[in-house]
């Protein structure tokens, strides 16, 4: 037990004192929340869409459509000509057209309303998602009022969470389970690295057990990712506005330790076939990579074809990051908590077994 | 009481025969040399006493221990060195002592540590910032963090220049002072011949001499040796039919002549020379060695 706190104490000198590990274990929490922030940014909730108005007939009922439609928050109108307009759709510069054509006014008096055209090009998803929808709604909004009838049916929406989840909600949790992968599969380096440059070797010739060695190794990985996780999750909350429910902290500490001892068994377990540290890389980007991708954590689950469900379901990313999600923000679960918990639990004692049945000196 | 018994061990790695059959014992207090070429088999055979390698058969005690299941009891009386270990690179020399000691379970006396092997101005400096020889130097210190009465050393000297390697053998010869028994691995043999008390000289797995390097080097060779170097071609079947030879050498352009008679065969040689038009350069007259041992023994010199 007396050599376990020097080694710890080893293990954080040689971390601390390498400048170029220590940044990017600092700077990549920050880099990776900055960088999803600005793509995920909010902004886009209070941002209007340029929109362009051509009105070609002089009726009453045009001009009432055109004050209804500039009192549309999403929507910066503009009016012009119709070949400006077009023009300028072409140009990027608009969003969407819409034409009030000649002898709106008085289709709507004869009883037969002529539509209103909207141009707009079909390629622009945001066109397409919110632009489009809103316009349907304003247009709609504007026939009542035009009209002078009211709603039969509307619609009031309920969500499942308090608040409403938005892309960068869903992604924040992702991210910080990513990381506890990567911290702890790539955490087993030392361990490849010490057996390279045959310090094991050396330590196995005194009297210090394998268990205190590796003990200290592990405890040591494991706070820095924990450090790096709640850095992630200050950050999430401070850049990405990422609202997470303080009450469940203590549990997603729980998990986030969970998690991480099961990557790093999964980690150590990789490092005892690996000879160099430079053989170790391509194989814990091979057990990672994927990872990434097919357990849900940038992209859900249920936007994958079903063939590949059974593999998603074999990959422990899975069940931590579905953890961490619902914990952080709430999402909808795609296990129950004591599933991803429990199979969290058993990666870790089948891959810890496996760690202590393949560890080799040299 | 020996400190080491060897009897009958044998080692194999696949198909290579790393170690067939050796037998030797170790006494208290004495520096004892496994001398030979790389891949003789000496690091295996030192790996197996320090309880860092099995056996595939023969009998081995170490204090007394088995040390293929003594553990961790044998371990904290060792003391070891290892060839080729790269320290933790970041940490500083009196960390990596202090955690060494660490591993026995006591406070390393640093100060004595670094004063012994010269290393008191590098006390602070980073392993990755010592030369070649310091770093060997710390490795020895690293040895007998926990005054061990018992050190294995393999190779010490590689990789120091002759000044270092000389303020090595001092400390090592220090070590015998002080009544350590002291194991030591190497393939140069003037180290040996300095240090040793008694030399096992090892080819392909085998002893195939064990003495003390004086004796060694009497029962092989009663004559002095002539050395020279020459870059004509000089057959060494020339050179033995030269009066009074026993025997003669030829590597790379240098000869060894053993005589029993120096006198006469100076004689002959100088004439041999004069005749063949043969140019001597550098030459000497010597004491065998080790090194003349080890080829007469093998065909082979030390360094192949």
């Amino acid at each position: 037990m007396s050599a376990f706190v020097p080694l710890l104490l080893a293990n954080h000198r040689e971390f601390v004192r390498d400048r170029t590990a220590l940044f990017w274990t600092l700077a990549f929490p920050i880099l990776f929340v900055g960088i999803f922030s600005i793509v995920l940014s909010r902004g886009d909730d209070g941002a209007s869409y340029a929109v362009g108005l051509v009105v070609e007939d002089d009726s009453p009922q045009a001009q009432a459509l055109a004050r209804l439609l500039a009192e549309v928050n999403a929507f910066e109108l503009t009016q012009g000509g119709r070949g400006a307009e077009i023009d300028s759709l072409r140009d990027g510069d608009r969003r969407a057209v819409v034409v009030v054509p000649a002898g709106f006014g008085a289709s709507i008096d004869a009883g037969a309303p002529q539509p209103l055209q909207v141009h707009y090009d079909a390629a622009q998803a945001t066109t397409q998602q919110v632009v489009i929808p809103v316009l349907l709604g304003a247009v709609e909004a504007a026939d009542r009022a035009l009209t002078q009838t009211s709603p039969m049916v509307t619609v009031e929406f309920v969500t499942l969470q308090s608040e409403r989840l938005e892309t960068i909600d869903f992604i924040m949790p992702g991210i910080i389970a990513m990381s506890v992968m990567n911290a702890g599969v790539f955490g087993a380096i030392n361990m490849v690295s010490l057996r390279e440059r045959r310090v094991l070797r050396r330590l196995s010739a005194t009297p210090l057990p394998a268990w205190a060695l590796v003990g200290a190794d592990v405890v040591f990985r494991l706070v820095v990712l924990l450090v790096q996780a709640a850095l992630l999750l200050v950050l999430a909350v401070l850049i990405g506005g990422v609202k997470v429910q303080a009450a469940n902290l203590p549990a997603l500490a729980g998990v986030t330790l969970l998690g991480g001892l099961a990557f790093l068994a999964i980690g150590f377990f990789l490092g005892a076939f690996a000879k160099t540290e430079q053989g170790f890389f391509p194989i814990a980007q091979v057990v990672t990579f994927p990872m990434l991708f097919l357990s849900g954590v940038f992209f859900p689950v249920d936007a994958m074809p079903d063939w590949i469900r059974p593999l998603v379901s074999a990959l422990p990313l899975t069940y931590l990051g579905d953890g961490m999600r619902q914990l952080m923000v709430g999402g909808a679960p795609v296990n129950a908590m004591v599933v991803n918990v429990g199979v969290l639990a058993a990666f870790l004692v089948v891959f810890f077994g496996l760690a202590v049945r393949f560890f080799r000196y040299e | 009481m020996p400190v080491i018994e060897v009897r009958d061990l044998a080692k194999t790695y696949g198909d290579l025969e790393a170690v067939r059959g050796v037998s030797f014992e170790v006494v208290e207090g004495e520096v004892f040399g496994l001398l030979g070429p790389n891949g003789a088999g000496k690091t295996t055979t030192v790996e197996i006493l320090e309880g860092l390698r099995t056996r595939d058969r023969g009998h081995v005690r170490v204090l007394g221990l088995d040390p293929a299941n003594a553990g961790p009891k044998l371990k904290q009386q060792l003391g070891v060195q290892l060839q080729n270990v790269a320290l933790y690179p970041r940490l500083r020399v009196h960390e990596v002592i202090g955690l060494f000691g660490s591993f026995y379970g006591l406070r390393a006396d640093t100060d004595r540590l670094v004063e012994l092997m010269g290393l008191h101005d590098r006390r602070n400096a980073r392993i990755s910032e010592l030369s070649g020889g310091q770093a060997q130097r710390l490795s020895v210190a690293l040895a007998i963090v926990n005054r061990p009465h018992l050190v294995f050393l393999d190779e010490p000297s590689t990789g120091m220049d002759p000044q270092a390697r000389r303020n090595l053998w001092d400390i090592i010869e220090g070590f015998r002072a002080d009544g350590m028994t002291v194991v030591l691995t190497t393939h140069y043999m003037e180290e040996a011949e300095r240090l040793c008390d008694r030399v096992a000289v090892m080819d392909h797995g085998h002893i195939i001499a064990l003495d003390t390097p004086r004796a060694l080097v009497r029962a092989n060779f009663e004559e002095d040796a002539i050395e020279f170097t020459s870059s004509n071609g000089v057959s060494v079947d020339a050179l033995r039919e030269l009066d009074a030879v026993s025997n003669a050498t030829g590597q790379a352009g240098s000869f060894s002549i053993f005589s029993s008679d120096i006198p006469r065969t100076m004689g002959s040689l100088l004439a041999f020379a004069r005749g063949q038009d043969v140019p001597l350069e550098g030459m000497r007259v010597r004491q065998a060695t080790l090194e003349d041992v080890f080829l007469k023994l093998t065909g082979r010199t030390l360094r192949d």
